[in-house]
């Protein structure tokens, strides 16, 4: 069985789940009493976030709290912002292509700002 | 968050449309300032490959257009030799009083991460392999 981080955040439940312990952990019950589906589904949702190390849960008397890590987020994050650099790299060569082809057709242009 | 949304990135050039669009078409303007491709041609089905990344590590890009709309957006596919992911970039142009706002769309970049060995996940997976490879196969053939 694989699972992975974006496995885990494919589903819109779980992302709910993680916004939701995100800002205070929370017993599961009270995760679940958040949701129309079923506590047992709640509960598989919360384990493959566990198993892939988006929270953890910890038992705490007679109940089973559900706590964010989001250092697994931010590696996501971090994966998607190097393309939105890449990108935008790239638009900056673009317009710098763009500004010299109208300097070669303009030889007579305003000065630069 | 959504970490599955995605890339956008957006910029507005002083230049007509038809310019932006052969910046983006044209081979060997493509050269002076995106990739140097062998050859291309803005129609569907067209397939092209270059090599790119970082200086330490080139990744051979296997890429497919699959919507031509002149002077208004190009598509294609984009993935990696060797990576299961697969993704999408997309060139929208919007003619803003003769001034072009250019718009690119890069979808399923999460889709790349899981094959990469910088992600600490593979690893993890990898020691799990190696656990129920090797050791357990030692285990019950030896």
């Amino acid at each position: 069985m694989r699972r992975d981080v974006f496995q885990a955040i494919a589903d819109p439940t779980r992302r709910e789940i993680i916004n939701m312990v995100a800002r205070r952990s929370m017993n599961i019950d009270s995760v679940a009493e958040n949701f129309k589906v079923s506590r047992p589904a709640i509960s598989k949702h919360i384990r493959i976030l566990a198993e892939c190390g988006l929270i953890t849960v910890t038992q705490r008397g007679r109940e089973r709290y559900c706590e964010a890590r989001l250092q697994k987020l931010d590696e996501v994050s971090r994966w998607v912002e190097q393309y939105r650099t890449f990108w935008n790299d790239k638009l900056d060569a673009l317009g710098q292509f763009l500004e010299e082809q109208s300097e070669d057709h303009q030889p007579i242009k305003k000065s630069k700002k | 968050m959504n970490n599955e949304e995605p890339v956008v990135v957006e910029r507005t050039f002083n230049a007509p449309v038809q310019k932006v669009w052969a910046a983006l078409t044209d081979n060997e303007q493509m050269k002076k300032w995106y990739f140097q491709l062998s050859d291309f041609r803005a129609e569907v089905g067209f397939e092209f490959t270059f090599a790119a990344g970082s200086e330490t590590k080139q990744y051979v890009h296997l890429c497919r257009v699959t919507e031509v709309v002149e002077n208004k957006k190009l598509s294609y596919t984009w993935a990696y030799e060797g990576n299961p992911g697969s993704s999408h970039v997309t060139f929208e142009l919007f003619d803003e009083d003769g001034k072009t706002r250019v718009r690119i769309t890069h979808e399923g970049v999460h889709t790349f991460a899981n094959g990469n060995p910088d992600f600490e996940k593979k690893s993890f997976q990898a020691g799990w392999t190696d656990i129920l490879g090797t050791l357990l196969k030692k285990h019950l053939e030896g």
